[in-house]
């Protein structure tokens, strides 16, 4: 396939957590905004006058000083993420929204207020409790948190628009995004796409952390583009995967599984497009507010939900995206030193493989893609297995 | 009579506890109870978990 | 003691003392054992007096244990054919004579009459576990009165349902046993990691998943209460015991950022919800009448517990260490308020409490040397830790973390008012009130150890904690700008395989050593192997 216009621009912006994009929308006024996880809603860090950025440390190659704090056993991720905050790569952020959802994140969240390595006299850090089941009382206490800790927040410290208008023209934004990501995306659903999974990959991850406006024009050309782009005369993968999981914010991931056989063809793990590319719906007699709190909690896919709704659905929209997307099989993978994900992919492999007749295969990995060898011997066994099985049947 | 026969009663009942006594004080000084729990017992169960066919599985 | 007769005895039996032998240069505590085992050749020699007290308080525990058997033969019988974690309870006495080595007067006394009420109360529990397990052939309506919910989870609010029994799921598995026997939780981490489960999660949780996974709980009840305290991994586990239980469950997620008013409403709320459950899957009525007994009971342990904190902060307390923190664990986490013969024991243990600080008693002879605040779990006792620090350098574990728990009053009179005492106190439960919700939490460890007029702080770093480990370098750094002496002893929890008790008495053996210079009490348990032992 002929290469994408903007590729080697989306890589160049990955390169960096302050890229040009945030660079020049921070010299705009704006206000850069920082969070980790989806259950931060994205849209209400792109009210008027802010915008939002999911934090990522690229390039991190040592994470000496975050290990002196939280020990070698932790979550590579978050021990990346303080370290680039350490040596001044989060200067650009007016505040850090966190959640206590696992305990290594809320940890890392709480070292930017213990340690004040953000070097921004208006910098500041929040952590909402945030709920564990999706009924009811929990999506209550959800509203709860997220006004008292994100919305309040932003309008006591920063003055920013929160009235019932401004997040209603959020959600029309966000919404625009989350169109043209989707219809990137579902070109995967073909079975020879016109895009390939580390191409998506690169696409999903700018638009997370770059300012929405200002990418937004990038992301439609590159629609456009994909929409005339002529695929490669044969599928050129051997299996199509969704990949499921933890954080996985390096493309270079997804291309390492896609040199193995196996194209990505869904991206249902923290940083990926399932959760986050969903059109938020605002349902009558629903504030704007209201709609932005059901929406998270009802998509997020978090291995964190205890009640069997939720946990059920995360293995109904393993299966609806193998079947909407027409893979051969799953790979779920977790962080290493991820609890949450460490568990469930051992549940939703076994519920996935025996009970719903998907092939899966797990791994685990550190942030920084080292031993590449050992997951390229994984992916190459599961690519292989994949095809026996379809010869078979 | 009666005095003899209360005597005898206790010294019946003292003996017993006597013999009650060195006996149990013997297992717990010498810590007898646990010997047998630690060389005998145990293993005898742990021979019996280790040949028991379980229902290991993910429900 | 001025009795000839026991002058005579003591002399005579004077070297079956430890303590005796540590102070004449002729042995001491390890002395007394097989190497590696943990079987000591003969028990410890205490003088007449303390012997008596010690043989009689064994008598006592045995006693109780034969009436477990009694009441329930068969389903004793079979589940000890049944469960490999019930053949683990053989070793309870093995475990008291190593978590009491070396107490003599006052504080052996409080610590078997502690432990007495443990033993009595867990026998009891077994017993009654036992004989309704529908797995060991009890009938489905034999069962159906018990509520099956989670270990960490508070049973205060169940005693507002007198006609129901809430049985602790993995307190006979895994929560007591793993203190009792070092070698049994491992077996169920192996079954949990043979499913692909990695190795660095929490090993309690590894070790729950692995008893659901080998289909190792009894099976008891309608319905089952879950809670997502008190951190990830325990959450995580949740999904394969509830899978494997197969009942209906209700998740009790208390707010995890609990020390914030927004906190309370919602906690209180799923408190409610929690009631309501239990109220439709057991068609029963929640009680508030037997609800305030229980507070009532509950308050009474509380207030003592205030009083006996005022006595640690003296050098004359003569509840210490692993008797105090052990019995504090059991009484709170799993007794919570349900039965009156805690009252009682607390009501003489304050007794004995008052007039030990009155005539100025110093325990362990006086030999104390330090005082330190324990942060620290599980690991503590399987390696009869708080002992062994004393015995081995003379430090005095006056308070441990575990102790901390909700201490707040709960009324008994309005219902509304109670219901928002209630949740405040199940939110500080076991692990989870310095442990979660935030920084502070962790941080106001200084706190009390200042209060407790402690010098030292041992904190037990769980190699798999992830909440902690987070805070490691804090930590540290706390320490020395507050001028504590701050040790972190590493361990796996309830895996013993992956650092052993002697890799933890390490840890303390070298600041002792290197840092402070200073010569062990007992040279005979700086370094030991007993790796062989339960």
């Amino acid at each position: 396939m002929k290469d994408l216009k903007h590729l080697i621009f989306f890589e160049n912006l990955l390169q960096d957590a302050q890229n040009e994009l945030v660079t020049q929308a921070v010299n705009d006024g704006k206000i850069a905004l920082g969070y980790n996880c989806y259950y931060i809603p994205e849209v209400l860090l792109n009210l008027p006058g802010c915008f939002s950025t999911r934090l990522r440390a690229p390039r991190c190659e040592s994470t000496d000083v975050a290990t002196y704090y939280m020990t070698s056993r932790t979550c590579p991720y978050v021990r990346s993420i303080l370290e680039r905050a350490i040596e001044g790569g989060y200067n650009y952020l007016g505040a850090l929204f966190g959640a206590e959802n696992c305990a290594a994140m809320e940890r890392m969240e709480e070292h930017f207020f213990l340690l004040n390595p953000v070097k921004n006299d208006h910098f500041f850090v929040t952590q909402i409790d945030p709920p564990m089941k999706g009924d009811k009382t929990n999506l209550e206490y959800y509203e709860g948190q997220l006004k008292l800790k994100v919305v309040d927040q932003l309008a006591k410290r920063y003055g920013i628009d929160v009235s019932d208008a401004a997040m209603r023209e959020a959600i029309d934004k966000f919404n625009e995004l989350c169109d043209v990501i989707t219809e990137i995306g579902n070109f995967r659903k073909l079975p020879n796409p016109p895009i390939t999974g580390y191409e998506f990959h690169v696409i999903q991850l700018v638009s997370e952390v770059c300012p929405h406006e200002l990418i937004l024009p990038y992301l439609k050309e590159t629609l456009a583009e994909i929409k005339k782009r002529k695929p490669e005369p044969e599928f050129p993968f051997r299996a199509r995967v969704v990949v499921a999981g933890s954080e996985i914010d390096d493309p270079e991931f997804t291309k390492l599984l896609e040199t193995c056989g196996a194209m990505v063809v869904a991206d249902r793990y923290c940083f990926g497009s399932f959760p986050s590319r969903e059109r938020i719906e605002i349902q009558d007699g629903e504030t704007a507010f209201d709609a932005i709190c059901r929406h998270y909690l009802h998509w997020n896919q978090c291995a964190r939900f205890m009640d069997g709704m939720k946990i059920d659905q995360r293995h109904d929209e393993v299966k609806r995206l193998v079947d909407e997307f027409h893979a051969d099989g799953v790979v779920y993978e977790n962080m290493k030193f991820c609890e949450f994900w460490s568990y469930e992919k051992v549940l939703a492999s076994h519920i996935l493989t025996e009970e719903m007749g998907v092939p899966c295969c797990t791994i685990e990995k550190e942030y920084a893609l080292g031993s590449i060898g050992q997951l390229r011997t994984r992916f190459q066994a599961f690519v292989e297995s994949l095809e026996i099985k379809k010869i078979n049947s | 009579m009666n005095m003899k026969l209360a005597a005898k009663v206790l010294a019946k009942v003292g003996v017993i506890g006597f013999v009650g006594f060195a006996a149990t004080f013997t297992i717990y000084f010498f810590n007898l109870e646990n010997k047998l729990i630690y060389y005998v017992v145990r293993p005898l169960l742990n021979k019996h978990y280790d040949s028991q066919v379980r229902d290991k599985r993910i429900v | 003691m001025n009795c000839p007769v026991t002058k005579f005895i003591d002399s005579k039996m004077q070297k079956f003392d430890p303590i005796w032998r540590a102070e004449n240069g002729l042995g001491g505590q390890r002395s007394r054992y097989y190497d590696k085992t943990g079987v000591a050749k003969y028990r410890e020699w205490r003088g007449v007096h303390d012997t008596l007290v010690d043989y009689g308080a064994w008598l006592k525990n045995l006693s109780a244990m034969v009436k477990m058997v009694a009441s329930a033969p068969i389903p004793c019988l079979k589940g000890f054919w049944e469960y490999r974690w019930m053949g683990s309870y053989l070793g309870t006495f093995m475990f008291i004579d190593r978590l009491f080595e070396g107490y003599r007067g006052l504080e052996l006394k409080i610590a078997h009459m502690h432990m007495y009420a443990i033993v009595q109360s867990l026998t009891k529990r077994i017993a009654y576990i036992l004989s309704h397990d529908r797995r060991l052939g009890a009938s489905e309506e034999k069962s159906s009165k018990l509520v099956p919910i989670d270990e960490v989870l508070p049973e205060l609010f169940m005693t507002g349902f007198p006609d129901l029994y809430p049985v602790p799921l993995q307190t006979l598995p895994e929560f007591i046993i793993c203190d009792i026997d070092q070698h049994i939780e491992p077996y169920y981490i192996d079954v949990a990691e043979s499913f692909g489960l990695p190795a660095d999660v929490c090993s309690r949780c590894a070790a729950e998943t692995g008893v659901a996974l080998d289909d190792a709980f009894p099976i008891v009840g309608k319905a089952v209460v879950t809670t997502n305290m008190p951190c990830n991994a325990s959450e995580a586990t949740s999904m394969f015991q509830r899978r494997r239980i197969g009942l209906p469950d209700y998740q009790a997620t208390l707010a995890m950022i609990h020390n914030e008013p927004a906190a309370l409403p919602f906690s209180r709320k799923v408190m409610e919800e929690t009631i309501a459950f239990i109220e439709e899957h057991y068609d029963t009525k929640f009680n508030w009448k037997t609800f305030f007994k229980g507070a009532k009971r509950m308050n009474e342990q509380n207030q003592i517990e205030l009083e006996k904190w005022d006595y640690f902060k003296t050098p004359y307390s003569p509840l210490v260490g692993i008797a105090e923190t052990l019995y504090k664990l059991y009484e709170w986490q799993s007794v919570n308020g349900a039965d009156p013969y805690y009252n009682k024991v607390d009501r003489k243990v304050i007794k004995i409490m008052r007039k030990a600080y009155k005539d100025k008693y110093e325990p362990f002879g006086g030999k104390t040397r330090h005082r330190a605040f324990l942060w620290g779990p599980s690991a503590v006792y399987y390696t009869d830790f708080p002992t062994w620090t004393q015995n081995c350098w003379g430090i005095n574990i006056v308070l441990n973390m575990d102790s901390t728990m909700g201490h707040n009053m709960v009324n008994t009179e309005d219902p509304d008012i109670a219901m928002d005492d209630l949740t405040r106190l199940t939110e500080k439960a076991c692990m989870r009130h310095m442990a979660v919700g935030g920084w502070d939490n962790v941080n106001s460890v200084w706190e009390w150890a200042t209060n407790f007029n402690c010098d030292m702080v041992l904190m037990n770093d769980n190699i798999a904690c992830k909440g902690m480990l987070g805070v490691h370098a804090m930590m540290e750094e706390q320490a020395r700008d507050l001028g504590f002496h701050f040790i972190f002893i590493e361990h796996d929890l309830e895996d013993s395989r992956t650092v052993s008790r002697q890799d933890m008495r390490n840890c303390i053996n070298q600041y002792m050593s290197v840092v402070l210079n200073e010569k062990p009490l007992d040279p005979t348990i700086v370094e030991f192997d007993d790796s062989a032992a339960y």
